[in-house]
């Protein structure tokens, strides 16, 4: 079925994404945070089979997060970006894990990177991080410069190397 | 029996890269992995968002070490597509060039890792050795060897050198020799069958699901490939099949697909196809300019909004999400490398029932490089 039979049916307005290099369409949608899971459901029931990415966005200026869940269908030939936002104060969704199980590893990443919870995922260990104590990195107000600085400026390179 | 812990990596000839999979064992089956990541973390998004658009195309070849092209040439399009720029025709087929021998030599190395885990150590060699004379090729092209920042927003850096297309024809000539000679010793070899066939299976009904893309999709049975299904640089232009199983053409469909021996065919195939391509392009690239009339690097800004693009890989669907917000640099990139899905959740589904012996050849036939896992 294609995307835009599926967005009235729906209901959902969209916009077209500029394309130039590929040739397929790539629809965006900003959707409602409850309705999210239901119409991942509907397009996996019409061919958008291939759940292609999660990514997250640091609206720092909107005080917001934005997910955007990234869907493809082999038979439509089509991409969806599918947009929600989350208050950046207060960042929670519930995880859609149980859809398509890759997203377990993308919500990991997120709420590593960025600090946003996904309730219902029980695996939001570090994946990539170790002994992680600051903000989320991937954050827009973390200042990589600075935690250089902080972090490993005052240490000399070797043992009493400071010393003249 | 009591189960005991195995830890397969960092520093392990058994994994493809800096990345560990720690695996529970009962007797010689694995009953659980799980995969640990974080040995290559440099934080590329993050730096890319405090680089101008134009200093990323030096950094980002950094993500896939094996085959860095795709992500200049996924970038360069994404950023394409934010400021509308046509390019011109002969930077589509130089860009073909570099993606097509950049495949090859990836194909290269996952079946040198692949042969390398089942004890035939003569084919690691060769392939090696035989990926240098694409190096000297690239190195001829874009004076880099591994890491090439050849492939621009707007074309491509330079135009081809002389006399790089007859040396084009010459290797591709040699490497075409060379395959027969890969057939007797690996891809028709009895330990081959032995150990790649039926193994590591990918249930079928779920590989799409699951986010599998690229050779380790069609070794399922899929004929999808990004560049048939969403095609790029002068790709619409040439002749070429998608080998997928159970078409593997002058090699028999042992087995039932989605295993170990169907994902190297694959690989095998995916090379021949290659070296049609580039011939096809040898024939058929135009004349004109290499790369369009740019502004001035240091003031260049990209108008906002979204932009996604994609290539096939060596590994399967790279993409790019690049976000502007109409400044000097990006606001957000984000990386969709494909071993993200194989080298995570797909391997640690599909591990359970494996002999340890089989765990490193599996982990080979994903082709996971971890670079592009944690970026």
């Amino acid at each position: 079925m294609k995307a835009e039979e599926l967005f009235k049916e729906l209901n959902v307005e969209y916009e077209m994404m500029k394309v130039k290099g590929n040739e397929d369409p790539r629809y965006r949608v900003k959707v409602n945070a409850d309705k999210l899971e239901d119409i991942i459901v509907k397009f996996k029931e019409n061919g958008f089979r291939h759940f292609v990415a999660l990514s997250c966005v640091d609206w720092i200026k909107d005080g917001k997060f934005e997910l955007i869940y990234h869907l493809f269908s082999y038979e439509t030939l089509e991409d969806v970006f599918l947009s929600i936002y989350i208050p950046r104060d207060e960042p929670k969704y519930r995880s859609l894990r149980h859809l398509f199980p890759q997203i377990e590893t993308y919500e990991r990443e997120i709420h590593e990177m960025f600090g946003v919870d996904f309730e219902g995922n029980d695996r939001l260990i570090p994946l990539i991080l170790e002994d992680w104590n600051d903000m989320p990195p991937m954050r827009k107000d973390f200042d990589t410069e600075k935690y250089a600085k902080e972090k490993y400026g005052s240490i000399p390179p070797v043992e009493g190397g400071d010393e003249e | 029996m009591k189960e005991f812990e195995l830890f397969i990596g960092p520093q392990h000839v058994g994994v493809t890269g800096n990345m560990m999979y720690h695996i529970w064992v009962d007797g010689d089956t694995v009953v659980k992995a799980e995969t640990n990541v974080g040995y290559l973390h440099r934080g590329f998004e993050k730096l890319m968002e405090r680089r101008s658009w134009l200093m990323n195309i030096a950094l980002i070849p950094r993500i896939c070490v094996p085959e860095p092209d795709v992500n200049e040439a996924a970038y360069a399009m994404a950023v394409e597509s934010l400021m509308g720029w046509d390019i011109p025709e002969r930077a589509k087929y130089i860009r073909t060039i570099i993606l097509e021998l950049a495949r090859i030599s990836g194909h290269l190395l996952a079946i040198s890792g692949y042969a390398g885990a089942i004890g035939l150590y003569t084919l690691p060699n060769w392939a090696i050795g035989d990926r240098d004379y694409i190096l000297d090729l690239f190195e001829q092209l874009t004076g880099g060897r591994v890491y090439h920042i050849f492939i621009f927003p707007g074309g491509v850096r330079w135009d081809l050198p002389d006399g790089f297309l007859r040396k084009l024809g010459k290797v591709l000539d040699y490497l075409e020799e060379r395959m027969k000679l890969y057939d007797e010793v690996m891809f028709r070899n009895e330990i081959f069958f032995r150990r790649a066939i039926d193994i590591g299976v990918i249930p079928k009904d779920k590989a799409i699901e699951w986010g599998v893309t690229g050779p380790n999709l069609r070794a399922c049975g899929y004929p999808y490939d990004v560049r048939k299904t969403d095609p790029y640089a002068a790709y619409p232009d040439v002749e070429f099949e998608i080998p997928h199983y159970p078409k593997f053409g002058e090699f028999e469909a042992y087995g039932h697909g989605c295993d170990c021996y169907s994902r190297m065919i694959v690989r095998r195939l995916e090379i021949e196809q290659s070296i049609r391509i580039l011939r096809q392009v040898i024939e058929k690239i135009p004349d004109g300019p290499h790369i369009l009339k740019l502004p001035n690097p240091i003031a260049w800004k990209v108008p906002a909004g979204y932009a996604y693009a994609r290539v096939e890989s060596s590994k399967g669907e790279f993409g790019y999400l690049v976000i502007s917000d109409g400044g000097k640099m990006p606001y957000r990139v984000h990386v969709r490398g494909p071993s993200y899905t194989h080298g995570i959740n797909v391997m640690e589904a599909i591990a359970p029932g494996l002999n340890i012996a089989d765990f490193a050849p599996t982990a080979f036939s994903l082709d996971v490089c971890p670079p592009d896992i944690e970026r």
